[in-house]
């Protein structure tokens, strides 16, 4: 697989010139599509379909998306994310920004495999093939005009459909500028620092940053290019909200508590030393190797448990 | 008669359950292809149908529940979480809970007792607590799941009435949304561009 460098990536033109079944194309052209997608100005509703084992979680969101940036009105209240910053324009607004030092990791799991001339929501698109060795892992269309995804299906290991995203209502321009208040929200900056408790790389994934979180924690960011979680490491001593009504993900590792969305995937486990938490929109397989590659659940002893009880 | 290896004591599981019409497609074709070409497999099966036929026969009678045999993990779950079942058993364990919403509950029920003693707060316990439990691993007996379950329970009640006796601080908490903004937040970063969507609930 041709490994691929990031080096040309910004200001690339999305200059897609396959023909209707045309052979296996380069990988460097990946890193075109995902560019020319990140690149692209829209307007759309996206609906996200994900199935995890028998439970199916489907949202929409009203989405404004322009270079490097989206505007996302989910239940009446607006998100802005993008380069590092998201700032939520609650009741109470409130933003994050991250100032990065992002290693730059090269994509040399994937590459591009068939693509097809295709009309799609009466516009003029392209399928394209992602494949990850002999597996198909997505299939994309999209636009020839805009280069925007108008659809992303996402394989398991299984070849069957994991997660969707379709856009409708779809319109090649903004109609929405951004909130004129948000430049008086308060945001919190937080600074790239480096760890020694996250590894470096997981199953195929590299850390390309690593931020302080709250509590002391740690967050590191994994990506392989073309999927991405955040590994929190977080003390023993502090409780973690939103795993209530888990689910349990029970592997040959151990017992996890699992919150699956439509979006991505939430995990929490605990060694005797970290509690864990690991959010990110990988496939199943992606996250089952992951988690056999990170620390496994362990538990306290129930006389460990009990000085803590005893005496603090 | 010989101890049956975990392969060996899966399949006899899938049996039963065949015989309780439990299987998924998948089981059924496993335990369809053992009777096809494994005779002791075929003996366990016919042995079992016995017990399931004899069973299937008994008179209703009313007897204490704690006297049933359930043939449901106790000892198994609290070993489970405690990452202390042996390799060959994981599998079993494993495939138990798969099949048995009545042992999940349970094996929730004691995770969840644990998780709210493991999260008041305190300091510290000192080395030699994790010293005997490492030199012990391998004797120790496990604790049952009900006991356990009471254990944890108690140990609640207790640290809250001993509370002061602790550090009394408050016990920082972390929300799962605020994980979820920060890595909305940073794989929105371009080199670390996806094909998905990263923006989170408000």
């Amino acid at each position: 697989m041709t490994r691929l460098s990031r080096s040309v990536l910004v200001g690339t033109t999305f200059a897609v010139a396959f023909a209707v079944l045309a052979p296996a194309a380069s990988a460097g052209d990946l890193e075109d599509i995902i560019t020319s997608a990140r690149d692209a100005t829209f307007n759309a509703t996206r609906i996200t379909k994900s199935v995890w084992g028998d439970q199916i979680e489907v949202t929409d969101q009203l989405v404004e998306h322009w270079s490097g940036g989206e505007l996302v009105k989910t239940n009446s209240a607006w998100t802005v994310a993008g380069n590092g910053r998201l700032v939520t324009m609650g009741e109470v607004p409130s933003g994050l920004v991250f100032l990065t030092a992002q290693t730059t990791p090269e994509i040399e799991r994937y590459e591009v495999g068939k693509v097809t001339d295709v009309t799609h929501m009466h516009r003029e698109a392209e399928r394209v093939e992602i494949m990850e060795g002999d597996l198909k892992r997505a299939t994309l269309i999209i636009d020839k005009r805009s280069g925007a995804v108008l659809l992303a299906e996402t394989f398991n290991e299984h070849g069957r459909v994991f997660r969707t995203i379709a856009l409708s209502d779809f319109k090649p321009y903004r109609m929405y500028p951004e909130p004129e208040d948000m430049s008086s929200v308060p945001v919190q900056v937080i600074m790239h620092t480096d760890s020694d408790v996250l590894p470096d790389e997981v199953a195929g994934y590299t850390m390309v940053d690593v931020f302080p979180g709250p509590g002391g924690s740690e967050q590191g960011f994994y990506s392989d290019g073309l999927f991405g979680f955040s590994l929190f490491s977080i003390s023993r001593r502090t409780a973690i909200d939103g795993f209530e009504d888990s689910m349990a993900l029970i592997t040959d590792h151990g017992l996890y508590e699992m919150v699956p969305t439509a979006r991505d995937v939430r995990m929490r486990w605990a060694n005797r030393h970290q509690n864990f938490v690991l959010v990110g929109d990988i496939p199943p397989d992606h996250l089952e190797e992951i988690l056999a590659a990170l620390p496994t659940p362990e538990r306290d002893s129930m006389l460990k448990i009990w000085w803590h009880k005893l005496f603090g | 008669m010989a101890r049956m290896n975990a392969d060996q004591e899966r399949l006899s599981m899938l049996m039963s359950c065949y015989l309780d019409g439990e299987l998924t497609p998948e089981e059924l074709d496993e335990v369809v292809h053992a009777l096809d070409a494994d005779l002791d497999a075929i003996a366990e099966f016919r042995k079992l149908k016995e017990a399931h036929r004899a069973v299937s026969t008994m008179p209703l009678l009313e007897i204490p529940l704690q006297l049933l045999p359930t043939g449901h993990l106790d000892e198994e779950l609290s070993a489970f979480l405690d990452g202390e079942l042996g390799t060959a058993e994981i599998p079993a364990v494993a495939a138990h809970l798969e099949s048995c919403g009545e042992c999940r509950m349970v094996l929730m029920d004691l995770d969840q007792s644990r998780i709210a003693v493991r999260a008041l707060p305190g300091v510290e316990s000192p080395e030699f607590l994790d010293v005997h439990r490492q030199a012990n691993a391998e004797s120790k007996r496990r604790t049952p799941a009900i006991i356990a379950l009471a254990t944890g329970v108690a140990a609640v009640l207790l640290a809250f009435t001993v509370g002061p006796l602790g550090s009394g601080g408050d016990q920082p908490t972390i929300s799962i949304a605020d994980l979820d903004a920060r890595h909305a937040a940073v794989a929105s970063v371009p080199s670390a561009v996806q094909i998905s969507n990263v923006t989170p609930s408000p």
